[in-house]
């Protein structure tokens, strides 16, 4: 006999989003279905018409665990889509900006998951240790970009300013600073993950890996033939989830994917494991990644190099595309200028590729591990959530014209 | 109190000779600045910096002493030195920051220290603020017209210009050209005539020149850190004192340009508010 068990919401996670589990007598998942809850973004509507530095401005409030990455990718769309050539110096400077920010959100995701790994005689280490490396990380931000949670100072062709040598040399010092300590918590969560004892194989998924680059981003990674986009009704075998369901279906030639730390990992760094172990491990060591790539381009960063080309606003007709490698997986956006205005815009943001893979990831295992599956992936749903809810009372997604490209 | 809060009155100058070349009045501004840059109290100041253009000052975020001695001396237009405050944090890395300041200027730095709406870190990181004096700005145009229209001079020509003795100044290298400060009059900012603060009130020091003798200042230490920093300067013999009684015109002077702006200014608001106009106080 079936049961369906139902977590709703899913919790430690952004946004709302629920996991319905088709179990049988032994509480084994036979059936995982994970899917948003959460309402419209519509932000790419309300950039449509306005001057092309609107987008980069209104796009980066499509989250708040991701403000960065979502400038980043808006900016980068805008640039290709004006065939601008970056400076040198504003690509290492937005680099860092990522490398920063990213440590920083993987340093969070620690936070949401202490309950389930932490035990209570090291909460009050770990947590203060995620305190610590998220302070000097987010400084970074802050310095370089001009606001560590909506940066001001990223613009179309570049950075707004380069930053002073005294930033530079203090920024170095202290991320080199921060290279035990992050090194001591990697070792710590490691170490903690291991001693959880999630049973071998949990999660494991065998969904092609989205992913373009190890650490920022390559658009040319991410070619529009190959992808296509369905509503949630044709890809949930179930009706009544199909009808809720506030996310497009992403595919990748044809298929849904796996994004993430992990997918950039195995595809970058010859990580080899699976599953929800493999998960949290990458994300942990990715870290390191992110600290020693910061490092490095404050050491190479010639800080009296200009960061800001001349651009002309006025628009090519291209489709430009920016991809960066958010923490949670690839941030895709297209833009297209038109005459000075945006034409067209679209966001196909990180946790919308690992929807579908997510659910699927909790099968074959008793359904209590169910939301530690979900978790591993660190899902964002507020900036994932695509379509409209246009039925309230019965909360049914009835339209999708939202999501044509 | 019609001079705000202070803990001292005194007359001071610059004992460096290089600061008295180039500073307005006794060369407090440059002085204090740099002796904090130079103490670690400030890692840089935001100053009002020379450009291109001669009198037309544009905010700098100094990190030297040159840099400094670089904005000394007085432009009688707009420095948006506020707004170079949150780059000073930010790109340029400081975490100890100083800066100088008209009363309108430092009205909005307290303010934003108290509300730190999009100056998220801002705030704890302002060290010393130095004030200077205010009676009017002007905009540069204003100027341009009194150099070039009033004084038929041009602005390259001018060296120094000043407001003292009921005249507006200019020098050139052969010339000491004046016009009544009456003929200045309207060619201020609109709101300079409803600015109820002379003294810099809300500063940790301000300074200006009237009360003190030609090449020295007036300063009023407000603050505990103000007056800790003024006093350690002196000590250290970047600034020398006199009493400011032994000193004419003296304190009283001061005094009473400061009730005047303020009764001026009362009347002017009570006008505007009477005309349906809006005013910010
Ligand atoms: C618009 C204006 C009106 C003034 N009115 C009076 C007055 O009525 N009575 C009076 O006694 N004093 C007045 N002063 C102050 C006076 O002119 C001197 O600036 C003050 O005495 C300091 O001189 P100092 O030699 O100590 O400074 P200095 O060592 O010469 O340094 C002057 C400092 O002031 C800064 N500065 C120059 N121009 C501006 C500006 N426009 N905005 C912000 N900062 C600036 C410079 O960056 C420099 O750091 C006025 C100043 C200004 C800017
Ligand atoms: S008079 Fe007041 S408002 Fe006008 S410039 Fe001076 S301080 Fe500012
Ligand atoms: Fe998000």
């Amino acid at each position: 006999m079936s049961e369906k068990i139902v977590i709703s919401p899913t919790s430690r996670q952004e946004g709302h989003a629920e996991l319905v589990m088709e179990v049988d007598d032994e509480g084994i998942v036979t059936k995982g279905r994970y899917f948003s809850i959460t309402p419209v973004r519509g932000l790419e509507k309300m950039v449509t018409g306005k001057a092309p530095e609107t987008a980069p401005v209104f796009c980066q409030r499509i989250c708040g665990v991701c403000p960065v990455p979502h400038t980043l990718a808006s900016v980068e769309a805008i640039d290709d889509s004006l065939d601008v050539d970056l400076p040198k110096s504003a690509k290492l400077l937005r680099e860092l900006t990522l490398s920063a920010s990213n440590l920083n959100s993987h340093a969070i995701h620690h936070f949401l998951i202490a309950t389930d790994i932490v035990p209570e005689e090291l909460f009050a280490t770990a947590v203060n240790s995620v305190g610590e490396i998220r302070k000097t990380a987010q400084y970074v931000v802050d310095m370089v970009a001009g606001e560590g949670i909506h940066p001001s100072d990223v613009r179309v062709g570049g950075m707004a300013r380069n930053i002073s040598e005294l930033a530079r040399r203090k920024l170095y010092t202290r991320l080199k600073a921060l290279v035990p300590k992050v090194n001591a918590h990697v070792d710590l969560i490691l170490d903690l993950v291991e001693k959880k004892g999630f049973p071998k194989g949990l999660g494991v998924v065998n969904q092609p890996l989205f992913a373009s680059a190890n650490i920022y981003g390559d658009r040319n990674f991410f070619d529009l033939d190959r992808f296509t986009e369905i509503m949630p009704e044709s890809w949930y075998d179930d009706p009544e989830v199909g009808k809720r369901a506030c996310t497009t279906i992403p595919l990748f030639d044809g298929v849904n994917v796996e994004a993430g730390p992990r997918a950039r990992a195995a595809k970058f760094r010859g990580f080899t494991e699976k599953g929800v172990i493999a998960q949290h491990v990458s994300r942990a060591l990715e870290m390191k990644t992110y600290l020693s790539r910061a490092i490095e381009i404050l050491d190479e960063l010639d800080t009296s190099a200009p960061t800001l080309a001349d651009v002309d606003f006025r628009g090519t007709n291209k489709l430009g595309v920016g991809a960066i490698e958010a923490p949670r997986g690839l941030d895709v956006h297209l833009a297209q200028v038109v005459d000075g205005k945006v034409g067209f815009y679209s966001a196909l943001v990180p946790t919308t590729w690992n929807i579908p893979t997510m659910g699927t990831a909790t099968e074959g295992f008793h359904h209590e591990w169910g939301a530690h599956v979900i978790r591993a992936y660190d899902p964002c749903l507020s900036c994932a959530t695509h379509v409209m809810v246009v039925d309230d009372e019965d909360k049914s997604v009835v339209k999708d014209e939202m999501v044509r490209i | 109190m019609v001079l705000g809060t202070y803990k001292d009155a005194i007359c001071a100058r610059a004992t460096d000779k290089s600061i008295q070349k180039v500073s307005q009045d006794g060369g407090i501004v440059t002085a204090l600045l740099s002796y904090a840059l130079d103490e670690k109290i400030i890692e840089g100041a935001v100053v009002a910096g020379p450009t291109e253009e001669m009198f037309k000052p544009e905010p700098l975020v100094a990190l030297t002493s040159d840099e400094i001695i670089s904005a000394a001396g007085t432009k009688y237009t707009f420095s948006p030195n506020v707004w170079a405050l949150k780059l000073a944090v930010r790109q340029y890395g400081l975490e100890k920051v100083g800066t100088v300041a008209i009363p309108c200027q430092l009205m909005g730095i307290r303010k934003m220290q108290s509300y730190p709406f999009s100056t998220r870190f801002l705030a704890d990181k302002i060290k010393f603020v130095v004030g200077i004096f205010c009676m009017e700005n002007f905009p540069y145009a204003s100027l341009e017209t009194f150099i070039n229209e009033k004084m038929h001079s041009s602005m390259d020509m001018t060296l120094k210009m000043d407001i003292g003795k009921g005249k507006f100044w200019a020098y050139t290298d052969e010339e000491e050209l004046s016009i009544p400060l009456k003929e200045t009059h309207g060619y201020e900012q609109a709101g300079c005539n409803i600015c109820k603060d002379y003294t810099a009130e809300l500063s940790d020091v301000s300074t200006g020149s009237v009360g003190a003798p030609d090449g020295w200042s007036t300063v009023l230490s407000r603050t505990e850190n103000g007056k800790s920093i003024f006093d350690k300067a002196v000590e250290a013999g970047l600034i020398e004192t006199k009493p400011m009684d032994s000193v004419k015109p003296g304190l009283g002077i001061l005094e009473k340009l400061s009730d005047g702006k303020k009764t001026k200014a009362v009347d002017e608001i009570k006008k505007r508010v009477e005309m349906g106009l809006p005013v910010p106080f």
